[in-house]
């Protein structure tokens, strides 16, 4: 299903290379609930943005659904994750300017749906998160666990083989991370895959699988069920550091 | 799963909508651009439009020889000055010029911007109105050195021509007059005036003998700029006014020689004005050339100046829509839907901006022709000025939208 | 705390150099196009003799044909006068000054046999026509009551001409060959030239004076030519100088200066006495139709100011408009940048007073800049001008000091005008809503 061999990233500015992923492999079978952890710039972040098609990698092997990635234009790559992928980000990024219907809307005008197919499924996906009362509402008008209902609505409207979600509950407080969560449990349930990059080890353990990853690698993980260490107010440098110091 | 999408020319999944209602949010912003757009269509439409019509104007030819052509004044001050005489001598002199084509006397110059006019009616007595028209004092060699074509009747003879002094009022009885000329006196058939009589003066008869096919009044503001009647008249004054015709090239060169040979021929006067046709067409048409110039620079600044300002403000609304332009790249927007997503959004506004435009443009346009009486714009401009303007548009979005194209879609996941 | 926000303002415009540039370029561009052609309008349209013009009346009678008018529309008297108007209304001297006048001209022979024969333009006047228009003396003076009646052969040069016949000496007393006949030099004027050249608008509102003044009734002596405009309706009856004198073609002018109303009203009933008088001989066959304009009323009833250079001042103030429509734009852009910045400051405790003042005067400092570099810039247009246009524009198209505070102010209004809605925008800005990052 999704199919990492090898892969390596570097960020480069004009003096300083740093590698954010080194020899990095994974495989994530259909249905599967993956939880990602690992201390800030520990490499997750990037993960994501390679397993979503966010960014391109220097070296390795990506399969996903059977396509490789590796030499796919910007344009395909685009079509993929419109297809393949929902995405639910931490901030939301709902469109400030556009009420939920229209938001929803974004990633199926891409997908090239008619009229009436777009309609149906943004009330369904609406429907669906409880929203659909909401639905002429704007971003504005909700709060930060509805906003990130929206956010999950559009990201399953086009029926994606594959949710990714970047910490989707750290913007949320911790009822509404679990109704969250409960959510996501459900959508997983139906068959889709899902892909969540989090710091909460409590969240994560709620997942069928967790993965950690530290320095760049996937460090082993089933059924690692540490205690969470703080994870605010850390800096990339200091929780270098801190690495060692986490139990898992 | 299934689904369809209907290839059109705006296809439904362009977002308009949604362009259109986010647009409704800011309308503030997009209004100014909107504004921006239609006065900058109305300047340079009604602009583009009196820049037309004045170079048509300027490229009326004068129906003379306008390369090869040129003019110079005598002016006799001596006590024994005879201006009959030295007219004679000075046109025997010049017409047997190498290089010179024709020489005549003549009183007033095409595109000169001074000269005589008269009135002419078809029927005798001070309470009928005259057609007016320009005259020129010529003989015989007038056609030739005029460079005009005979289209009816024929040219003075030498024993046509009479001697006219300074103050005199009476008129010969013969006159060859412009096809256009003809055609207003005759408005049925202008080439059958030959032979008719028409009367100046209120009640002086003339015949007229001949018509030429086309000869320009010396005033190029006048609306009747073609009217122009010739009288087989050589006058007898101090001072007088030569046209000369040259073989093509040779121009330069003559004008040179004659005005030295007709200094030198006679102490008692001072020649003067020597002028070349082509020189006179420059000045004739300085005001409508200035003015063609000064649009065209106002107009090239001014669509600059508004290509810019759109590129400012998207540049700006880019740098501001930074984080949704990665969502929306995150979400399976290509490049190029976000290049269409920009032009779009400027095609909205420019549409709102273009059709007030259409109605400032005629409204400007209602207001010029009533305080400085210029013609009514023809409607085709103003599809011909929204069109530009939509272009201007699309052109100025395009860089700022090909900058939002290349942002990256993993801006998506960076937190704020 | 201005130099605060000065300093404030220099700071944003570092921040944001291509937004401030696009913006000072806007208003720059505006202000210059708009300064060049309210700068040519302006002296096109200036009082050529701020001191009387309200005191100094064209004459027009209407002596035109019966069957039309002289203008299809409106019903307007001619523009000049015959000989006939000109020398009864002359001799009935009912004004406190008074001149009938002609242009024409003649060879003027130097005496300096270095300097050939040349020709030479004529204001054919009375004495009264220099203390009325305040026209300067170099050296000399005006002639006589004496020198009009009795046709003496006397003549006042103009500064170029005395400098060229007379090497710019002091020439009073000297003769001077004019179409033949000796002259006395009886004065020389100084540096003249009013624009537009009020007196005579008919021919070139924006040419020189003439070269040579002269007593007027020398037109009849010496059969001077008529020079400019000469209209008829009527053939002259008979052939000659005397019949052309006689008839009924128009080719003179005449001033009259009236001090008060009183005086203006006077006169008015004077001529419309005058034309009933003549009406009574069988002259005069239209209604009775005079008029008395001041000079600014006639330089506006002779369009003095062409239409395309209105044409282009209205186009250019659209332009302006433009720019500063632009200006807004970008304002706002700017601001909108800097609600963060915007709410802070209200956190820490602006007004809304302090930030408007902070906002305004970075606008105005724009504003500034961008006159600046508009007056640059209408300078350059004007010398453009002087090109395209040739010698009409010479004096019509350079800066002076009101046209340069003009400019300034324009843009400063301008500027702060185009900033009003921007800055009230943002400092409505509610103190916290910026302060919590998204």
């Amino acid at each position: 299903m999704l199919n990492m061999t090898d892969i390596k990233k570097i960020y480069r500015t004009d003096s300083i290379e740093t590698h954010a992923l080194r020899e990095f492999n994974l495989q994530v079978n259909e249905g599967d609930f993956v939880a990602v952890t690992g201390p800030s710039g520990s490499g997750k972040t990037t993960f994501l943005n390679i397993a979503g098609l966010l960014e391109t990698f220097e070296e390795g092997r990506y399969e996903l659904d059977g396509v490789d990635i590796s030499n796919q234009n910007d344009a395909a790559r685009s079509r993929l994750r419109n297809q393949k992928i929902g995405f639910i980000f931490q901030s939301f990024n709902l469109i400030p300017d556009l009420n939920l219907f229209d938001n929803v809307d974004v990633p199926l005008r891409y997908r090239g749906f008619n009229r009436q197919e777009r309609k149906k499924r943004i009330e369904q996906s609406l429907e669906m998160v409880g929203l659909a009362k909401r639905i002429k509402h704007l971003p504005a008008q909700l709060s930060g666990g509805q906003q990130q209902r929206v956010a999950i609505a559009r990201a399953l409207a086009g029926e994606p083989r594959f949710l990714l979600a970047d910490e989707p509950t750290g913007n949320l407080d911790s009822n509404m991370a679990q109704s969250v969560m409960t959510l996501l449990k459900e959508i997983n349930a139906r068959g889709t895959t899902i892909i969540m990059v989090t710091h909460d080890t409590e969240l994560a353990a709620q997942a069928k699988r967790n993965i950690h990853v530290r320095d760049g690698r996937v460090s082993e993980n089933v059924g690692c069920k540490t205690m969470s260490t703080s994870n605010s107010d850390v800096t990339p440098l200091s929780s270098l550091n801190a690495v060692s110091a986490q139990g898992c | 799963m299934t689904h369809s999408s209907t290839p059109s020319f705006f296809a439904e999944n362009w977002e308009i909508g949604p362009i259109f209602r986010t647009l409704l949010r800011n309308k503030v912003g997009a209004m100014l651009i909107a504004l921006q757009i239609a006065f900058t269509m109305t300047i340079v439409v009604n602009a583009i439009y009196i820049i037309v019509q004045r170079s048509e104007k300027m490229q009326r030819p004068s129906g003379i020889d306008e390369a090869n052509s040129f003019f110079i004044s005598s002016v006799g001050f001596s006590h024994d000055f005879n201006g009959l005489v030295s007219t004679q001598q000075d046109l025997n002199l010049i017409r047997s010029l190498n290089g010179v084509v024709d020489a005549i006397q003549i009183n007033a110059v095409p595109l000169s911007g001074s000269g005589w006019s008269m009135g002419l009616q078809t029927e005798p007595g001070a309470e009928f109105d005259g057609t007016g028209t320009a005259v020129y004092m010529v003989d015989e060699h007038a056609l030739n050195a005029l460079d005009v074509a005979l289209v009816a009747g024929e040219n003075f003879s030498p024993t046509d021509i009479q001697v006219r002094t300074s103050s005199q009022t009476h008129w010969p009885d013969k006159t060859i007059i412009t096809l256009a000329m003809a055609n207003r006196l005759f408005p049925n058939d202008g080439l059958a005036a030959v032979g008719k009589t028409v009367y100046i003066n209120d009640i002086e008869p003339m015949i007229i003998t001949g018509i030429i096919d086309k000869l320009q009044a010396p005033w190029v503001g006048w609306d009747n700029v073609e009217n122009v009647m010739l009288t087989p008249e050589i006058r007898d004054a101090k001072s007088s006014r030569y046209f000369i015709r040259t073989e093509p090239g040779e121009r330069d060169r003559i004008m040179t020689q004659v005005e030295s040979v007709l200094a030198k021929s006679n102490p008692g006067r001072i020649v003067k004005d020597l002028r070349s046709i082509d020189e006179t067409r420059l000045r004739a048409y300085r005001d409508n050339s200035a003015m063609i110039r000064i649009l065209i620079t106002v107009m090239v600044i001014l669509i600059i100046v508004t290509g810019l300002g759109i590129v400012g403000l998207v540049s700006f609304s880019v740098n501001q829509r930074k984080k949704q332009i990665g969502t929306r790249r995150a979400l399976g927007a290509s490049q190029h839907a976000i290049v269409r997503y920009f032009m779009l959004e400027n095609l909205l506004i420019s549409t709102a901006g273009v059709l007030l435009g259409a109605l400032l443009t005629v409204g400007l346009n209602i207001v010029l022709v009533d305080a400085f009486s210029l013609t009514p714009i023809a409607w085709y401009y103003i599809p011909l000025g929204m069109l530009a303007l939509w272009l201007v548009g699309q052109v100025a979005v395009y860089g700022p939208a090909k900058k939002a194209a290349n942002i990256p879609p993993a801006l998506a996941t960076r937190s704020a | 705390m201005f130099h605060y926000y000065l300093k404030l303002a220099f700071k944003s415009y570092k921040r944001n150099p291509i937004l401030t540039g696009l913006m000072v370029a806007a208003i720059a561009l505006g202000i210059g196009a708009s300064m060049t052609t309210i700068t040519v309008n302006y002296l096109m349209s200036a009082d050529p003799i701020p001191t009387k013009s309200g005191q100094l009346f064209y004459v027009q009678v209407d002596s035109w044909d019966p069957n039309r008018g002289f203008n299809d529309e409106p019903n307007t008297p001619p523009n000049q006068l015959t000989w006939t108007e000109a020398t009864n209304l002359m001799s009935a001297n009912k004004a406190y000054r008074q001149s009938a006048m002609a242009k024409s001209g003649a060879i003027i022979e130097p005496s300096n046999g270095d300097i050939s024969p040349f020709e030479a333009s004529i204001r054919l006047a009375f004495k009264d026509f220099f203390p009325m228009f305040n026209v300067p003396f170099k050296y000399g003076n005006a002639w006589d009551q004496k020198a009009d009646d009795d046709r003496q052969m006397v003549v006042v040069l103009s500064k170029d001409i005395n400098d060229k016949v007379f090497a710019g000496q002091n020439s009073v007393g000297k003769s001077i060959i004019i179409d033949g006949k000796s002259f006395r030099v009886i004065g020389v004027l100084a540096s003249w030239q009013p624009l537009p050249k009020f007196y005579d608008v008919n021919n070139g509102a924006f040419d020189e004076p003439e070269a040579l003044f002269m007593p007027f009734y020398l037109k009849q002596e010496l059969e001077l030519p008529n020079w400019g405009n000469t209209n008829c309706w009527k053939t002259p009856d008979g052939e000659g100088f005397s019949a052309f004198l006689q008839s009924e073609c128009i080719n003179f002018q005449m001033w009259v200066e009236l001090p008060t109303l009183q005086d203006k009203r006077a006169y008015m009933a004077f001529l419309n006495n005058y034309v009933n008088d003549q009406k009574e001989l069988g002259r005069f066959p239209r209604p009775l139709n005079n008029q008395l304009l001041n000079v600014m009323q006639w330089m506006d009833d002779q369009k003095v100011v062409a239409d395309d250079a209105q044409i282009m001042m209205w186009l250019s103030f659209m332009f302006l408009l433009v720019c500063l429509l632009n200006t807004i734009g970008l304002q706002m852009a700017k601001f909108s940048a800097k609600s963060a910045e915007i709410g802070l400051r209200r956190a820490v405790g602006a007004t809304k007073g302090d930030l408007f003042f902070q906002y305004t005067i970075e606008t105005a400092a724009v504003g500034i800049a961008g006159g600046i570099l508009g007056l640059g810039l209408a300078f350059l247009g004007l010398v453009g001008i002087r090109q395209l246009y040739g010698d009409v524009m010479n004096d019509l198209a350079s800066l002076d000091t009101t046209m340069i505070t003009l400019a300034l102010l324009l843009s400063l209004l301008a500027s702060v005008c185009a900033g009003l809605y921007p800055t009230w925008r943002a400092c409505n800005i509610a103190p916290a809503s910026q302060l919590k990052s998204q």
